[in-house]
């Protein structure tokens, strides 16, 4: 059993965690919080963000705390300024092509980057240039896709992948071009989707959310008042529809 | 208005309740204040699927046909099988879903008993699902030209419309469904978690095939979180298979043993989301820390259980208010007009139109 475990160090803390634990895992052990964007655990585990990289003694650069395995002695720190700086610049370079429009967001409130650029105290984007633009679509009855919201944390291609089988989904292109897209690039009402809407639940901003119907509802609701008078008056009845 | 089992136990935590809250009294009263003229109960429509269904499987049973059964309710999973598995389409059951056969009887059995022209009726469905969006718009939902359900708006839809109206619905008080559609079994609260639908059938089935009022109505092995549960059970001194998965990974290694002809169950239930119904595309979005720290399905699916434990009435059969309806105007299970109202058909599709 000895054999099986694994000491370090993460902020001054001694710990002892099970050979092959993250050092993300190990420190939520030691109650400490890394802050993570693309991580989605058992689904999404791919280093892609860097938003909860660490500094390990004696090693240069960062580490990236969500994929690499804890080893003995390690001394790592969550928190430093380099670390806190780094993740600025990180927030930073995402915000810069990422569109704005959070007053008019549906996930205004619970976005984990609208969250994490409040904690991190990103006040300015310091990095302006080229921003990507591509369609909205919504032709299908249940799923709208922004493009232009998607941070490519690919939280949603590995659960449409991994948890439900589907693939409708994957990354295109390289570099600036990555995107989000279904086989030659057509309209998920197109593709074999589902419209089991578990991307969605995957999704951390605005990117993917539902075709929004309750304003045709609320219309209704109006015009029915309408109806049910003049229904009533013709059938006698009290009920109104 | 009508709304499903899953999303009375989410709803609340669009207002900052604990996860897995029921919320079902407080959703009643909002939903009136938004101006809705009649809120109903979808569980009322799951317990005539239940009815349904469970005649369908014992007709199914009796003369060894098309088995295993699969169970039909999970719009995501209907649309899933006609892609990629149209050669099984037989084995699903022909049931439409709880809200759209609710939505039927609606626009036919209550518009005439209430005198209201059913084509002045707008039907919303609040689901935690957003295929019932898709699901709707088929042209098989339409009874006389007119859709079954008009509008299908999600949990976290619903959320946003009661916060728009201003409406603080943590302090809201109680209501009660309205009559005379209202009244819905445990059975049917348990449709919104995974083994659920199947264990709902069960109950119904049993009883129907033994012909006695059974005690034992908890099948403890179809319950839990687990992706795929399989269970042998007794009942009326046979011996039956069962399977119930969730999350289309799991489905298709079903899929897989039944046209290999592995498989030897007789019951199956899918659904496409993993944990069914209270983890639908429709409810409130939990943020990566939350997922990874607190069991959500679990909260929802066990506060959906207690709605269970505590009813009156636990099986759906019993429900006195499908007794009336039958008795007024379906007759039976499977009959003509329930075949109609009640029951649909599938189509192979095709996965990609280029």
């Amino acid at each position: 059993m000895e054999n099986n475990m694994v000491h370090l160090k993460i902020d001054g803390q001694d710990i002892e965690v099970k050979k092959g634990t993250t050092i993300l895992e190990a420190a939520k052990q030691a109650q400490i919080d890394i802050p993570t964007l693309c991580f989605l655990k058992d689904i999404n585990e791919v280093g892609d963000c860097r938003m909860c990289i660490v500094e390990v003694e004696g090693r240069r650069g960062f580490a990236t705390s969500c994929i690499e395995k804890v080893q003995e002695g390690m001394v790592v720190h969550t928190n430093t300024p380099n670390v806190t700086e780094a993740r600025r610049v990180v927030l930073d370079l995402i915000i810069s092509n990422h569109k704005v429009d959070c007053l008019t967001c549906t996930r205004s409130g619970n976005c984990e980057l609208q969250n994490l650029a409040r904690k991190f105290n990103v006040l300015d984007v310091e990095f302006k240039g080229k921003i990507t633009e591509h369609e909205i679509d919504d032709l299908s009855p249940s799923i709208v896709r922004d493009f232009d919201k998607c941070i490519l944390c690919r939280r949603c291609v590995a659960t449409c992948k991994k948890v439900q089988g589907i693939g409708a989904i994957d990354c295109i292109n390289r570099g600036f071009d990555s995107c989000v897209s279904t086989v030659g690039n057509k309209s998920l009402k197109d593709v074999n989707c589902t419209f089991c809407g578990q991307c969605i639940e995957a999704c951390p901003t605005g990117a993917l959310h539902e075709k929004e119907t309750t304003r045709r509802s609320m219309g209704k609701i109006k015009r029915s008042r309408y109806i049910c008078c003049s229904a009533n008056s013709t059938s006698g009845k009290g009920s109104s529809w | 208005m009508q709304t499903a089992p899953a999303v009375r136990v989410a709803l609340g935590e669009e207002f900052g309740m604990k996860i897995g809250s029921n919320v079902t009294g407080q959703m009643i009263t909002a939903l009136k204040r938004l101006g809705f003229d009649r809120v109903f109960d979808t569980n009322t429509g799951a317990d005539f699927t239940i009815m349904e269904e469970a005649n369908e499987f014992v007709e199914r049973l009796k003369n060894n046909y098309n088995l295993p059964m699969i169970t039909s309710c999970s719009p995501g999973w209907v649309k899933y099988i006609e892609m990629n598995y149209p050669e099984l389409l037989p084995h699903l059951s022909s049931c439409k879903s709880p809200h759209e056969m609710f939505g039927a009887l609606l626009k036919s059995y209550y518009a005439k008993k209430e005198g209201i022209d059913p084509s002045k009726m707008y039907v919303v469905s609040v689901m935690p699902c957003i295929a019932k969006k898709f699901e709707r718009q088929r042209l098989e939902m339409k009874n006389n030209g007119l859709y079954d359900v008009d509008n299908v708006i999600t949990t976290r839809e619903l959320a946003r419309m009661i916060k728009q109206a201003n409406i603080d619905f943590v302090e809201l008080e109680d209501s009660k469904f309205d009559d005379p559609m209202g009244e819905a079994t445990g059975s049917a609260a348990i449709f919104g978690t995974t083994g659920g639908v199947m264990e709902a059938a069960l109950r119904t089935a049993q009883d129907t095939l033994t012909g006695k009022d059974l005690e034992k109505i908890e099948f403890e092995q179809v319950r839990g979180g687990d992706g795929i549960k399989r269970a042998t059970l007794n009942i009326a001194g046979k011996e039956i298979k069962v399977v119930a998965a969730s999350g289309l990974s799991n489905a298709k290694i079903i899929l897989e043993e039944i046209k290999s002809g592995k498989a030897d169950y007789q019951f199956v239930e899918i659904m496409a989301c993993p944990g069914g119904c209270v983890m639908g595309g429709g409810q409130p979005i939990k943020s990566s820390k939350i997922r990874s720290e607190v069991d959500v399905r679990k909260l929802r699916a066990d506060s959906l259980y207690s709605i269970d434990e505590k009813s009156h009435i636990r099986k759906s059969h019993e429900n006195p208010i499908l007794k009336k309806i039958y008795e007024e105007y379906l007759e039976k299970p499977g009959s003509y007009r329930a075949e109609k109202l009640l029951h649909t058909t599938y189509q192979k599709r095709e996965k990609y139109n280029i």
